[in-house]
């Protein structure tokens, strides 16, 4: 068996934005909640879903096809396709490129995703 | 190693230090650059022209310690942080040290803080005497330390007292058997140098031996990767694998936009 690191979604309710940089100044949009498998999230309009997930400690956003390995945030610039979920029933959408809205609906998706 | 670690050797250090008869005159510039790579903002914003003019931007700086008057303004402008200032002059038994710090949250004055050298080691206690972050400095505030005499080829950083370095640990950088290398179809290093022994040394055949670069990601993260290990076990240059047939790119659409746009050319044909 691979004895790889499964980072869970454990972490979750704890926040791992960074609030002061020593360099760099952060502009926050506005305020938006969606739900992730059911559970609720905050974040902002102009950050994208992934990057949301993960620093609500959502680290785990999606599997490998075949054997289910757990797949994080991997390239952010929507290269990879590790982040592929089903956002508002659409599968196959790259989450670290699509930009948060109140009261959207994330779920994790499992395989190649279905279109009907 | 310095280009493995980017950690100088003490000889590396004791070169670009400035001899001990000037260090006991007064302040001066320590710039520990020792790459040669195109950049030259200290260069420029040294107003005494005590930097000697590079013949290439990639030259290396060369302080003249006659015109250096040790005012830290190089300091905040180096892009690698590579430039202190050190003045012996600053008291009987204490040297006034001038570090770079792009770290938060910066310390007061009147702060003790513990001076580390340059792999991170705590060195000894040190008064921060002075916080300079103005405008001009565009976020890389200077800090003085106060360290005794014997430190100062020694300290090059510091962190909060009390609070105990990380560990420095060398990462390996030979990939494991699971290290991956297609995301999209689960292949790891293992199964890719299988393939390549069993005689498959081309990218198309691998890919269609093993569904590789088949997936959603269309090959942009493996191919790459596979170029690398078959020019490994090839011996030959990246440049003379083929990188493969590449289709034109494709995104996944979806059905509604494709019946919207079906439907547009039948509205546009009656």
């Amino acid at each position: 068996m691979y004895t790889y690191y499964i980072i869970k979604n454990s972490e979750r309710g704890i926040n791992l934005r960074i609030e002061a940089h020593p360099i760099l100044d952060f502009k926050r949009g506005n305020p938006v909640s969606f739900t992730f498998d059911g559970v609720r999230v905050e974040a902002c309009d102009n950050m994208t879903i992934a990057v949301a997930l993960h620093a609500a400690g959502f680290k785990g956003i999606s599997e490998s096809m075949l054997k289910k390995r757990p797949r994080g945030l991997f390239c952010a610039i929507g290269n990879c396709s590790s982040c592929m979920m089903v956002v508002d029933g659409v599968p196959n959408v790259r989450t670290c490129l699509e930009l948060c809205k109140d009261g959207m609906v994330v779920e994790t998706q499992r395989g190649k995703g279905a279109l009907i | 190693m310095l280009i493995n670690t980017g950690i100088p050797t003490k000889e590396q250090v004791l070169s670009v230090f400035p001899p001990a008869e000037r260090l006991e005159k007064g302040p001066v510039a320590v710039i520990e650059c020792f790459q040669r790579i195109p950049c030259n903002p200290c260069q420029t914003a040294c107003r005494r022209g005590a930097i000697k003019p590079f013949e290439d931007i990639s030259d290396l700086p060369v302080i003249d310690g006659d015109k250096c008057n040790g005012c830290g303004l190089c300091v905040s402008m180096c892009p690698g942080l590579a430039i202190m200032v050190v003045d012996m002059s600053y008291s009987k038994d204490k040297a006034l040290v001038k570090l770079p710090y792009e770290f938060a949250p910066l310390p007061k004055e009147g702060d003790t803080v513990t001076a580390l050298d340059r792999e991170g080691k705590p060195v000894c206690d040190a008064e921060v005497i002075k916080v300079l972050n103005t405008a001009a400095m565009d976020k890389t505030p200077v800090v003085s330390l106060a360290v005794d005499k014997e430190f100062i080829y020694g300290v090059r950083h510091f962190g909060s007292a009390g609070v105990p370095p990380a560990p420095y640990n060398e990462v390996s950088s030979q990939p494991d058997d699971i290290s991956i290398i297609c995301r999209c179809n689960d292949i790891d290093i293992k199964q890719l140098h299988d393939l390549i022994a069993q005689g498959f040394t081309s990218i198309d055949e691998i890919k269609r031996i093993s569904r590789l670069g088949m997936g959603p990601c269309q090959g942009r993260n493996c191919v790459p990767l596979v170029l690398a290990e078959l020019s490994c076990a090839m011996g030959k240059n990246v440049s003379e694998i083929s990188p493969g047939t590449y289709r034109p790119v494709t995104r996944s659409v979806s059905l509604a936009a494709i019946a919207a746009y079906s439907e547009s050319k039948e509205t546009l044909n009656e």
